[in-house]
């Protein structure tokens, strides 16, 4: 199945939704669940991941705290601040502006 | 742009930098096992699982620095690799790195104890409440006492007094006598005197200062209201330190000065030095007390006893032009009131001609200033060209070392570094060289600063000048460092990263090394050379100046005399009983003159360079002498023999010459030219204006011209006057003396003690010493242009060294094939030395039509010699030619020695 690549920049968007939705998640279910999500059409580049969770650690969106997963593992668990909502707010509404300007792009052609 | 918490959240992560790695290898890890697990799931084998998960994954190391790299410290790692890279390859040539800090220790160190000097000395800022309000009255360059109708530096008690009145422009005046009182005085309890230096000032000082007592109190205008009822003292932090040891019990402490005993009220703060730099008084007393504290110059109530600075603090507002105009609007109405200012036509007209210039007071005042802003100023531009000599030797020696790191770069350049990362790279190695050569260079500084002062302060004692390492000297020494950093790094660092590749890397020996390629090395020797050549000839102009002036025929013989100072009033004679005060002086002068090896003893009121009293001279009924200021000098009957000045005519002080017989006076060669220009001066007649009562001088002898104040001075008008006809105290004593010194001083000064031991002796030194004291601006002067210059020489000398040895190494093929073709040892010795006189001539060439130039900028710092002379110029020619051909030698006998089949195999 071809699956494919995250448009440029919404990364965070999709990082900030995913632990909006779920609470605590660590950094292999956030590329799962976003990838289950898109009914498996997306497919986090996990590469750019976990330099992009750091970058959201710098700003104070999320914070990180380690933990134990399910099958007994340590794993570090990210979580949504209060700076992480605005900000998920702020780069929904940018989205869909962009979205719908496009789409207007797109119907009258 | 970071936000405050963003910054913190950084600076977090950069502490826990190693925890940091290991928790991204743990999530990394984790994340793959979590992959490969769910491929082991799906029925992959192991292998082909564990292999999917890192495809689909990616290089987890390089993820690991991405996501290091979010945090933005990428640069500061780079830094730190760059910094750690660029102290291995300094530990590599080590030669090289030792040259170049020495050159830079040597150079930033010269700055920094020159600029510390200027810092002191003309930058900084008094420690007082906003020095910039501050201003006084005049120009502060007169100390003393002058009766003068018109004085606009000093002034008296009285008129302090009306202008703080009467003016409408400062906020706060006060007042502080000219002079420090230089007293022996007594702390209560003790036996012996001591050395105290007390300065009079005005009630006022203190609080128009804005000056807070570190413990006790200050002083206040309530101690400054009536005449001698307020025996109080404030001491300085350092002499509570020094001579009281701390003892928390200072506060009520008695110190008798002269007969009055000070109690002590409080101490200043640390800080706090008074307002002349260069000069730190041990107290401060009250101008009230004028009349009590020795040597009792000056008066409280004189109208023209003006001997007071007077300062301002200037309301909010008030322009310095404001002031200034103000000021000499109340000046005429203050002096003509006063009722004994007997203004006649010449006084009113000196009056109209007056003008006081306010001087701003934040920089503080100094006697030192005057004699040594210029001749700091300019050593400031020695020490910079000294330095810019040692920036042009570094240039030059990491040239020499980026050709030998070619390859390096060439490789690091082909497997993709950019250009711009290895200039980078290239100027943190010479930040790093910079900044341990500007550590070394504050090092220097500090021993420097000690030998500095001591040249500067020429006698026995130290000034208090505070020359120790500030914040702002630092400041200074960063910057500098950067600067020179930035001077000697870029070339070679641009030039280094400039490379034809393919060239490059065949390790490009031989034939494309052109001289195009070493045109930036000559030009650096060339400018050293023009630079070099212009401090030697400076050096050349300043010690021939001071031979000069060493060299003076000073009227009087300086060998064999010893000088000592007596205070007579710190130990209780006074000078309202002149019986007992030259009693005290003949019986001294006959116990030295008693003395197996003593010529001749005298005391005087002045030796030479010690100031000087002068008045107007006149003969009655003659315009003869009018406008003439005479100096005149209070003298033993043993003067003229003990300092070695011949009596041309007439006779010298004797017996009849007493209190009450007809006043006389010996007068020098060119007064008695002046004043009798007809002939004989013997038996005529002058009078001494200004004295309570004008005096009527009889001329008994003609003394030969002396110098009095300076080396450098036209022969002065001067007469001597018999200590029996004028009550004066006396402070020195010469002795011309035979045999050992110490021996002598040791002798005399029992001699004087036994007369009365209470008497306080100090300054024990030579004429000579006396007289070399006079020239110590000039002689520090003339010995650190002389070291600068041979510093900046030796630089050179490295310069062309390491240049030259560079070159032959280089050319060692070129050379083999020459002599292989027959060239003798002597050829290639010429081939070497050719290039060094080449460059030192053109050096030459360029730098003699700048020294001319700079000659002329430092003449009046000149004594008998014009800015440019040939002497110096063709001296230092020679020097920088012998020192280049010298140090031009080893390489060109190095090159010589090449044997030919070895330089040619070589590569």
């Amino acid at each position: 199945m071809k699956r494919d690549e995250i448009p440029p920049g919404t990364l965070y968007l999709l990082i900030l939704k995913t632990l909006a939705l779920s609470g605590e998640l660590h950094g292999f279910e956030i590329a799962d669940s976003i990838q289950r999500a898109s009914e498996e059409v997306l497919q986090v580049e996990e590469g750019s991941l976990y330099p992009a969770l750091q970058r959201m650690l710098v700003k104070g969106w999320v914070t990180a705290e380690w933990g134990v997963t399910a099958g007994n593992r340590r794993a570090r668990y990210y979580k949504l601040t209060a700076a992480g909502r605005k900000q998920l707010t702020l780069e929904m509404s940018q989205f869909q502006r962009v979205i719908g300007a496009i789409s207007r792009v797109i119907q009258t052609a | 742009m970071d936000t405050p918490m963003e910054l913190l959240r950084r600076i977090g992560m950069l502490m826990r930098r190693r925890r940091f790695d290991s928790e991204m290898e743990e999530e990394l890890g984790l994340h793959l096992e979590l992959r490969e697990q769910e491929g082991r799931e799906a029925g992959m084998g192991p292998g082909a699982a564990r292999m999917a998960a890192y495809r689909r994954f990616g290089n987890p190391t390089a993820i690991k620095e991405r996501s290091y790299r979010s945090w933005g410290w990428d640069w500061l790692e780079s830094f730190f690799a760059d910094v750690v890279y660029g102290m291995r390859s300094m530990m590599r040539s080590r030669a090289l790195t030792a040259v170049a800090l020495l050159s830079l220790g040597l150079g930033i160190g010269a700055n920094t104890a020159i600029f510390s000097f200027l810092d002191a000395l003309m930058l900084r800022a008094l420690p007082v409440k906003a020095p910039s309000e501050l201003v006084l009255l005049g120009v502060g360059q007169n100390i003393g006492i002058t009766d003068s109708i018109a004085s606009t530096d000093l002034y008296s008690y009285p008129f302090y007094r009306e202008l703080q009145k009467r003016n409408r422009v400062f906020s706060e005046t006060a007042a502080a006598f000219s002079m420090m009182n230089a007293v022996y005085g007594r702390v209560d309890g003790r036996r012996d005197a001591e050395a105290m230096n007390v300065q009079l000032v005005s009630g006022t000082y203190f609080p128009m200062l804005g000056v807070q007592a570190g413990m006790g109190r200050m002083l206040s205008d309530d101690d400054d209201r009536t005449e001698g009822d307020h025996p109080v003292a404030v001491v300085s932090d350092a002499w509570w330190t020094r001579a009281l040891a701390l003892d928390p019990g200072v506060l009520g402490k008695g110190v008798k000065l002269g007969d009055t005993m000070f109690t002590i009220v409080g101490v200043a703060p640390r800080e706090f030095f008074g307002t002349k730099v260069g000069q730190a008084p041990d107290m401060w007393v009250p101008m009230s007390m004028v009349a009590k504290v020795p040597p009792h110059w000056g008066s409280y109530g004189g109208n023209f006893d003006e001997a007071l600075y007077v300062m301002g603090r200037l309301k909010p507002g008030v322009t310095p032009a404001q002031a200034e105009a103000d000021v000499n609007v109340l000046y005429r109405p203050i002096i003509t009131g006063f009722g004994d200012a007997n203004m006649n036509r010449e006084k009113r007209a000196e009056l109209d001609k007056a003008h006081i210039n306010l001087t701003p007071l934040a920089n503080g005042l100094s006697d030192l200033r005057g004699q040594y802003s210029q001749p700091l100023k300019m050593l400031m531009t020695l020490v910079g060209v000294v330095l810019l000599i040692a920036c042009a030797n570094i240039a030059n020696l990491l040239l020499a070392r980026s050709n030998a790191r070619v390859r390096e770069f060439a490789v690091r350049q082909a497997l993709g570094a950019r250009r711009s990362r290895l200039v980078r790279q290239l100027l943190t190695e010479s930040m790093l060289l910079a900044l341990v050569g500007g550590g070394l260079g504050i090092v220097f500084a500090m021993g420097a600063d000690r030998v500095l002062l001591r040249m500067v302060s020429g006698g026995p004692e130290t000034l208090p000048l505070d020359v120790s390492i500030n914040l702002r000297l630092l400041g200074f020494t960063l910057v500098v460092t950067m600067v020179t950093a930035v001077l000697f790094g870029t070339l070679p660092a641009l030039r280094a990263t400039k490379l034809e590749l393919t060239e490059a890397l065949k390790d490009g020996r031989g034939t494309q090394q052109g001289p195009s390629k070493s045109l930036p090395a000559r030009v650096l020797v060339v400018s050293q050379v023009v630079l070099s050549l212009v401090l030697l000839v400076g050096a050349g102009l300043f010690v021939r100046s001071l031979v000069n002036l060493t060299n003076v025929d000073t009227g009087f013989n300086t060998e064999n005399v010893l000088l000592l100072k007596v205070d007579p009033s710190s130990a209780g004679y006074k000078d309202d009983d002149p019986v007992r005060l030259r009693g005290l002086y003949g019986e001294i002068e006959d116990r030295l003159n008693g003395l197996h090896g003593v010529s001749a003893a005298s005391f005087s009121l002045f030796t030479f360079h010690e100031g000087s009293w002068n008045t107007g001279v006149q003969i009655a009924g003659s315009e003869l002498g009018r406008g003439l200021n005479v100096k005149h000098n209070i003298i033993g009957a043993g003067y003229f023999k003990a300092m070695g000045i011949p009596l041309i005519a007439g006779r010298g002080f004797g017996p009849q010459d007493t209190a009450t017989s007809q006043k006389v006076a010996v007068i020098s060669e060119r007064l008695a030219h002046t004043l009798f220009p007809d002939g004989n001066a013997i038996g005529h007649h002058y009078h001494i204006a200004g004295l309570t009562s004008p005096w009527e001088m009889e001329v008994i002898g003609i003394a030969k011209d002396v110098m009095f104040e300076n080396l450098d001075e036209a022969p002065e008008v001067l007469d001597y006057i018999s200590y029996a006809q004028r009550r004066q105290y006396l402070n020195d004593i010469e002795v011309r003396y035979t045999g050992d010194f110490k021996t002598m001083s040791a002798e005399v000064q029992q001699a004087i003690h036994s007369v009365d031991r209470e008497l306080p002796i100090t300054r024990v030194m030579s004429l000579d010493q006396q007289v070399a004291l006079s020239v110590t601006q000039q002689r520090m002067v003339a010995q650190l242009s002389a070291f600068f210059g041979m510093l900046a020489v030796f630089l050179s000398c490295i310069g062309i060294y390491g240049l030259m040895s560079y070159m032959v190494s280089r050319r060692t093929n070129e050379i083999g094939i020459r002599m292989a073709l027959g060239a003798a040892r002597g050829d290639v010795r010429w081939l070497v030395m050719r290039e060094i006189a080449w460059m030192v001539g053109v050096g030459v060439a360029i730098g003699v039509p700048m020294t001319l130039a700079g000659g002329r900028m430092v003449r009046t710092m000149l004594f008998g010699l014009k800015g440019t002379d040939m002497a110096s110029l063709a001296g230092s020619v020679v020097v920088l030619l012998f020192v280049g051909l010298v140090a031009g030698y080893l390489p060109a006998r190095k090159a010589s020695r090449v044997e030919p089949m070895t330089a040619l195999r070589y590569e």
